[in-house]
């Protein structure tokens, strides 16, 4: 408690405090400009922080951390152009609601959310922390494999219409991900003599192509209809209220739950990332609508503007922020390439994360874990501030221009990871590949799951094996990874209920065609 | 004859001008590339030696400038296509040695001049603190009953060729298990899923201290002071003497000798300043200072250990 109470006192120095107020406002602007996301502000932050005093570079970086995983929404919701890569989902339920007139709503719905799911996951770093990182410890490669499986296996959530494209997308993506050096034999793929690929596609870029350029090609693709059918270019949605009522708040309760419990639980597992959060909580956020509200009068169809799909994605975000800080300030293993960043962050000041920063630099290790709190506390607020006057404002700039700007913006983003033009030309191509599936309606959720699992999946698996020295049957041994296992038969379970719920409806239709019911009425 | 007096004309101009650019060097800022992310070892370091030395430099200022992307290969190319006029520094590691040989890069060692080494970091041989092992020669035991699983960074990597290395001297078999990045194989080192890991010092000291892990040999000349019971590896009955990587500075070749001297001159007075060594020590990097002349020395040793093990185990391309 006396810990504590050390942190809070580090952190209310006017001059640290002013620094998480002013990382939180940053990071809102950061995660809502497309093409630039925390990632890349640390690492133009980072050597500025030098010259700072560690409390302060901290805060300003927790700051940054929690309200840009939130921002990401904004233009998610109001152009459907994700902010950041955790914003993915947001844009499918956001933009749709925002497009009928309910943007203040669904931004409402977004920050409320992100909100939420921070604090559970700074009270659970507060509290649990060294307890919760010997889980961490329990995960070895074997686990780890069983864990990308069970990430792969959450795309089932999205494979609404056709599953085919869906599985061809994750191939898609998995494919993309054998790019690079391989980690086992060390020999280079599909690299063609390009120093760039060595390491595999540049990610950064890779991201800010898959979302920001393709939304880029999308929004201009509707200004060139609009055109053609000689309407005027139709206006960004008004953002209107932002009131929640009190009854909408009752439904996502049990939701906000489980998102925030899926974040934390992904989040302080090293290798798995705010991504894979954000899938698997959107999963099942949306088994739950199709089992509560799907079909029932004055209710929209998943991906058409439910709460459920804008309040799943947001609050399991932002529950991964503090709990990936879990196995980073216990253990010294970063949670996520963001949350590795602060290694560099403290290393820069001469310390380093792990059980000694708690002897050693106990007063930074309280404040950062106390920060994340107190980030998540102002974020609210400073998230309205934000849409009420700036967002409000850049918004209102016509949609022509916006396209332009945010297309400089991705490049720049693109660019800034490792100042390298090559990362330009990623962009753009990603850029047209992900546009092309749009218009093939191929899905592109599963081939990001595939991208980001993918070197997961392959090296977790090749090691297991090694170290098993081929037995296969280390996935499914109850004995000596049970971890292993359950995750491996609950990836089944994801499987396997769609098909089980199909074969049980069409069995029930069948014993019940002479009577059968009129449809619902749509609204 | 005329020819011949006006090449040597052209020769006593041309060494008279790179005499008076040495003269008032540096007259601007001078880029220390770091072919890596912000955040990681290179980076760290070159920003505690470029805060220091930029209180001891006249005449501009060093900025460091990160140019990552293909494990270092896109900031050493940079660099060795840089003018050689000193105002190109690289941040130079020991994959500057390995990557020509191994990833294809287009330069080679010859096409860097060495400055000077601040910081060298022995390889150590690690276990997890619950581990049956309580010394090397356990651990070699061991391993040459049946072969070991050892976390290294990547197949190629110094760090699998210091275990190449080990399986040379002595009977000991290890199955290679490759993980990417720092935080990683902590992971599997500290949950026990290893049974030990190849790390450099700089790295592992820390969790060595905490008692996460233990420590068993480390590949230097002289033990380590903060670890003075772990013995080095020739104590141990390795025979390897060192085996470590390396962090120093290095300019493109046919920078002017002077220039050279100057910026060695300049990184041996930060080493001399106790507030450098002091911070240098706390992030866990111990630091040295060798000049010129003695880092060749260094990368010549380092590279002619290193092409021995690639071409015998047939790694590279």
């Amino acid at each position: 408690m006396d810990l504590i109470a050390l942190g809070f006192a580090t952190l209310f120095d006017p001059s640290v405090i002013l620094m998480l107020i002013l990382g939180v406002a940053a990071g809102m602007v950061v995660g809502s400009i497309p093409g630039i996301n925390d990632n890349i502000a640390f690492a133009v932050f980072i050597p500025f922080s030098f010259a700072m005093p560690p409390e302060q570079a901290l805060a300003l970086m927790v700051g940054v951390y929690c309200a840009a995983a939130a921002g990401g929404a904004i233009p998610a919701i109001m152009i459907k152009v994700p902010g950041t890569a955790s914003a993915l989902l947001t844009a499918v339920d956001g933009n749709a609601m925002a497009r009928r007139g309910e943007a203040g709503k669904a931004l409402s719905i977004a920050m409320t959310s992100s909100v939420i799911g921070g604090i559970a996951s700074s009270l659970i770093l507060l509290v649990f922390a060294p307890a919760l990182a010997t889980v961490a410890l329990r995960f070895g490669y074997v686990e780890n494999f069983a864990l990308a499986i069970l990430g792969m296996s959450s795309v089932v959530g999205l494979l609404s219409g056709n599953v085919i494209k869906g599985i061809a997308s994750g191939l898609i993506g998995l494919l993309a991900a054998t790019v690079g050096f391989s980690l086992t034999t060390g020999f280079p793929r599909f690299t063609y003599d390009n120093v760039n690929l060595i390491e595999g596609i540049p990610f950064v870029p890779l991201l800010v192509g898959l979302f920001g350029i393709a939304a880029m090609f999308e929004l201009l693709a509707d200004i060139w209809q609009e055109r053609k059918a000689g309407r005027s270019v139709s206006a960004l949605p008004t953002i209107g209220s932002m009131r929640l009522p009190r009854d909408l708040v009752r439904r996502l309760l049990p939701v906000w739950a489980g998102s925030a419990t899926i974040g934390n639980l992904i989040g302080m597992l090293p290798g798995a990332g705010m991504l894979m959060a954000i899938f698997l909580a959107y999963d099942q956020a949306s088994r739950r609508f199709h089992r509560c509200f799907a079909g029932k009068p004055g209710e929209t169809d998943w991906g058409e503007g439910a709460p459920e799909g804008i309040a799943a994605p947001e609050s399991a975000n932002n529950a991964v922020t503090a709990s990936s800080m879990v196995p980073l300030l216990s253990l010294g293993i970063p949670g996520n390439s963001t949350s590795a960043l602060f290694i560099g962050a403290l290393a820069i000041h001469g310390m380093v994360p792990g059980p000694l920063l708690f002897t050693q630099h106990g007063d930074i290790a309280w404040m950062i874990i106390v920060a994340f709190l107190i980030a998540n506390l102002v974020m609210w607020p400073i998230a309205f501030l934000v849409i009420k006057s700036v967002s409000r404002s850049i918004f209102a700039i016509p949609k022509e221009a916006m396209v332009g700007v945010i297309a400089l913006l991705c490049m720049l983003g693109a660019y800034a990871d490792g100042a390298n033009i090559f990362n330009i030309w990623v962009a753009l191509v990603a850029g047209a590949v992900a546009y092309a599936m749009r218009l093939a309606n191929i899905p592109l959720g599963p081939a990001i799951l595939g991208l980001i699992l993918g070197p997961q999946m392959e090296s977790s698996l090749s090691n297991s094996l090694s170290m098993s020295r081929g037995d296969w049957l280390v996935f499914i041994d109850p004995v000596n990874h049970p971890i292993s296992a359950a995750m491996i038969a609950l990836s089944l379970l994801l499987w396997l209920l769609p098909v089980l719920g199909h074969w049980r409806r069409s069995r029930r239709a069948g014993l019940s065609q002479e009577a059968a019911l009129p449809a619902p009425p749509r609204p | 004859m005329n020819k011949l007096a006006v090449m040597l004309a052209s020769v006593l101009v041309g060494g008279s001008i790179s005499a008076a650019v040495a003269a008032d060097y540096p007259t601007k800022n001078i880029d220390l590339v770091v072919p890596f992310d912000p955040g990681g070892a290179v980076d760290a370091t070159s920003r505690i030696i470029a805060e220091t030395a930029n209180t001891l430099l006249q005449g501009g200022e060093i900025n460091v400038v990160n140019k990552s992307g293909g494990g270092g290969i896109v900031g050493q190319t940079f660099a060795s296509r840089a003018a050689p006029d000193g105002y190109t520094l690289l941040a130079m590691t020991s994959s500057v040695v390995t990557n020509p040989q191994m990833k294809g890069a287009s330069y080679t060692v010859e096409d860097f001049l060495p400055v000077g080494l601040y910081n060298l970091d022995p390889e150590v041989i690690v276990v997890p603190a619950g581990s049956p092992f309580k010394s090397a020669e356990e651990f070699i035991a061991a391993a040459e009953k049946e072969p070991l699983n050892i976390v290294i960074a990547g197949i190629g990597t110094s760090h699998h060729m210091s275990g190449l290395a080990i399986e040379r001297v002595t009977e000991a078999k290890f199955n290679y298990v490759p993980t990417k990045g720092f935080g990683q194989q902590l992971q599997a080192v500290l949950g026990g899923h290893a049974d030990g890991a190849f790390w450099p010092m700089g790295e592992a000291s820390s969790h060595a201290e905490s008692g996460g892990v233990r420590l068993l040999a480390i590949a230097s000349d002289a033990r380590d002071e903060k670890f003075a019971d772990v013995p080095t590896f020739q104590e141990a009955g390795i025979d390897i003497p060192i085996w470590a990587t390396f962090r120093g500075w290095s300019v493109p070749k046919g920078t002017p000798d002077d220039v050279v001297a100057t910026l060695s001159d300049l990184l041996r007075q930060v080493y001399e300043t106790p507030a450098y060594t002091e911070k240098m020590s706390e992030a866990g990097f111990g630091p040295v200072y060798r000049d010129a002349a003695e880092f060749r020395k260094v990368i010549d040793e380092y590279a002619k250990l290193t092409s021995v093990i690639i071409e015998e185990n047939g790694l590279g391309k």
